[in-house]
């Protein structure tokens, strides 16, 4: 389970003026459940991911993760989750084994249940073709089903997706949102961050809007709409940050 | 269980094993940096040292002054008058230019014309001197001799010149001893310093470092592991250069016995010192560059500083080629000067005279530094607007 309340992160700006990355932020996730974090660009989503994986210390607010507070148990967070980002690279002169082999070494792996769980996620992953290619070498689907397998290596409760597939082909998008969906069978929780809402319809059980920092709405994708009476998750979504037409524009 | 520390720093050797950076800047370079720079100094000393092949103009004569020269293996090339010997020192073709005047109640003038500023010229000049020199003399101690006179007239004031041996028998050549500290120095950093941008602020870039720093790892020991690997490059880097210093000792080509007038005498003891000397530095160095590394936004930025720090480096590493020049050399102070203390005692070291206060002073400082830096890098890589900013 992933819990979060009035988390807020708060930077200083090189003008020494305060930046509100985010602001009060509170959901609950359970597992087996897929939970949206949904937002523009610069909304916080990857600030709070990056709380919730003990990257960044909240300014102030609670966050826990398997049971375990972010501020008072670091270590066992981290032990606690995977994490996946499209931006995320792979070490370029490892072999793909290699690559998994080394986080294996991480989260405190060795012997059999190295063994054993490398040929899991080699198997499940498809990986033994070019397991023995330089990360360098791959082509960005394979690059990407290196970084799945490196995510559940350890077999983590919680696994957090950053915009998994930003800028990825459809066949390699695929991949991955099967793969999430399969981690919600096997009973995760999952935390899947991203503004693209045909996925979030698709895979989300709940969702989280994210904008300036702030949530603006939660609940299920039928609840929200519902809630703002609009047809489509879309409308709902620029109803809920109170969207203008014409603002956008002006934005630009 | 295989400690965190051991897990990170097989991975980052194994990945530094795959790096051409490393094959060549770390290790291929200083060798044979080293063995190109002797095999040069080797060849410009060996011949300047010796009149075989030296290239002397003599206005034509028939004294017999020529002769001497040719037996003395000069290069001797006559040129028509004395004019046409100016303009080839003007036009720089000549080194010095010897016009031989007749004799003269018993005395043989020599005019020696040359440019002072071309030191090609001077050296010349001086060993036409020196054979001369010597000539003169052994001709009055002749003369001396034939009058029934005691030859020491023709010295009234001898200097007698007595070698005491220092420390081990053998030992570099005054020339070597200061270039060779100065070069094992610097490479145990410039060695490092191409891998050193990859290890924090390269994968701060390529988005690797958010993926190590999710892990249950603390990050002192994430740290440490990548320090060890750096440390192995530049010590790699810095004996590279020693490797490099054997080779040319054992192949002993040309000129190598104007550098190493006894043999490369280098002890065991002398070479365990030099390693002992080593191990801090490049430990200070890697925590030095792992910093600087750490605290780049990406490996441009950390480049940048890089350069910037390699001038604070070097110019304690190039202070120890002129300190045998000084009373510095043997002064205890010297040992507290960070990099400058390493390069001094490696001197003394490669002199066959190392000296043990210095050497275990030199060791607790680079330790201490060592230390203080390594502490520093930790303290920034739990700094999260360090590591995440971009």
């Amino acid at each position: 389970m992933v819990r979060t309340q009035e988390l807020r992160k708060y930077f200083s700006d090189s003008k020494k003026s305060v930046v509100k990355a985010v602001d009060g932020v509170s959901f609950t996730a359970l597992p087996g459940q897929i939970f949206g974090l949904l937002g523009v660009n610069g909304a916080g989503k990857t600030t709070t991911l990056r709380m919730l994986s003990t990257v960044l210390t909240p300014t102030s607010g609670y966050a826990e993760v398997a049971g375990f507070d972010v501020a008072k148990d670091p270590a066992k967070v981290r032990a606690s989750i995977g994490f996946m980002s499209n931006s995320t690279a792979l070490y370029g002169r490892l072999t793909a084994i290699e690559m998994i082999r080394y986080f294996g070494g991480l989260y405190g792996m060795e012997g059999a249940r190295l063994k054993d769980r490398i040929d899991y996620v080699m198997d499940k992953m498809q990986i033994e073709s070019f397991a023995d290619r330089l990360c360098d070498k791959l082509s960005t689907g394979q690059k990407q089903r290196v970084s799945i397998a490196r995510t559940i290596l350890h077999d983590p409760p919680v696994l957090f997706f950053d915009e998994p597939t930003a800028g990825l082909d459809v066949v390699t998008s695929q991949t991955v949102l099967e793969f999430i969906e399969e981690a919600r069978t096997l009973g995760k929780t999952v935390i899947f961050s991203t503004h693209i809402m045909s996925e979030v319809e698709r895979l989300c059980d709940a969702i989280a809007i994210i904008h300036d920092g702030t949530l603006h709405g939660a609940g299920t994708v039928a609840g929200l709409k519902a809630e703002t009476g609009e047809a489509t998750l879309e409308q709902a979504f620029l109803r809920l940050v109170k969207f203008e037409r014409g603002q956008a524009a002006l934005q630009k | 269980m295989t400690s965190p520390i051991i897990v990170v720093l097989k991975k980052e050797l194994l990945e530094l094993s795959r790096d051409k950076r490393v094959r060549t800047s770390a290790i291929f370079g200083p060798t044979f940096l080293i063995l190109i720079l002797l095999f040069i100094f080797g060849s410009v000393i060996g011949s300047l040292g010796k009149p075989q092949g030296q290239k002397v103009h003599v206005v034509k004569t028939n004294s017999l002054i020529l002769e001497a020269l040719k037996k003395a293996k000069f290069n001797v090339i006559t040129v028509a008058t004395l004019e046409e010997g100016q303009k080839l020192i003007s036009s720089g073709d000549a080194r010095v230019v010897l016009d031989i005047h007749e004799p003269q109640n018993g005395q043989i003038v020599i005019d020696g014309y040359l440019d002072p500023k071309q030191q090609t010229g001077e050296i010349a000049t001086s060993m036409v001197q020196g054979l001369f020199s010597e000539a003169s003399k052994q001709g009055l101690k002749k003369f001396l001799r034939m009058n029934n006179m005691p030859e020491t007239v023709a010295e009234p004031i001898k200097f007698n010149r007595h070698e005491i041996q220092v420390g081990a028998k053998g030992g570099a050549g005054e020339m070597i001893v200061g270039l060779l500290p100065y070069l094992i120095v610097i490479w145990a950093f410039y060695g490092g310093m191409s891998v050193a941008t990859e290890m924090a602020a390269g994968e701060k870039e390529k988005n690797t470092l958010e993926t190590l720093l999710i892990t249950p790892v603390p990050r002192t020991k994430v740290v440490i592991g990548k320090w060890l690997a750096l440390s192995t490059v530049c010590f790699l880097s810095s004996a590279s250069s020693l490797v490099g210093l054997a080779i040319y000792a054992l192949a002993r080509p040309p000129g190598s016995d104007q550098l190493f007038k006894n043999g490369l005498g280098l002890t065991t003891v002398s070479a365990g010192i030099i390693l002992l000397l080593l191990i801090p530095l490049v430990g200070f160095f890697a925590s030095l560059l792992l910093a600087i590394s750490t605290y780049a936004k990406n490996v441009r930025e950390a480049q940048t500083f890089l350069s910037l720090a390699s001038f604070v480096v070097l110019m304690p590493a190039m202070f120890s080629q002129f300190i045998g020049l000084t009373d510095f050399a043997s002064a205890k102070w010297v040992n507290l000067v960070p990099i400058l203390n390493t390069a001094n005692n490696i001197r003394n070291a490669l002199l066959g005279k190392p000296d043990l206060t210095g050497v275990a002073i030199t060791i607790a400082t680079s330790l201490t530094l060592a230390a203080i830096a390594t502490w520093f890098t930790v303290w920034l890589f739990n700094r999260e607007e360090v590591l995440v900013r971009v």
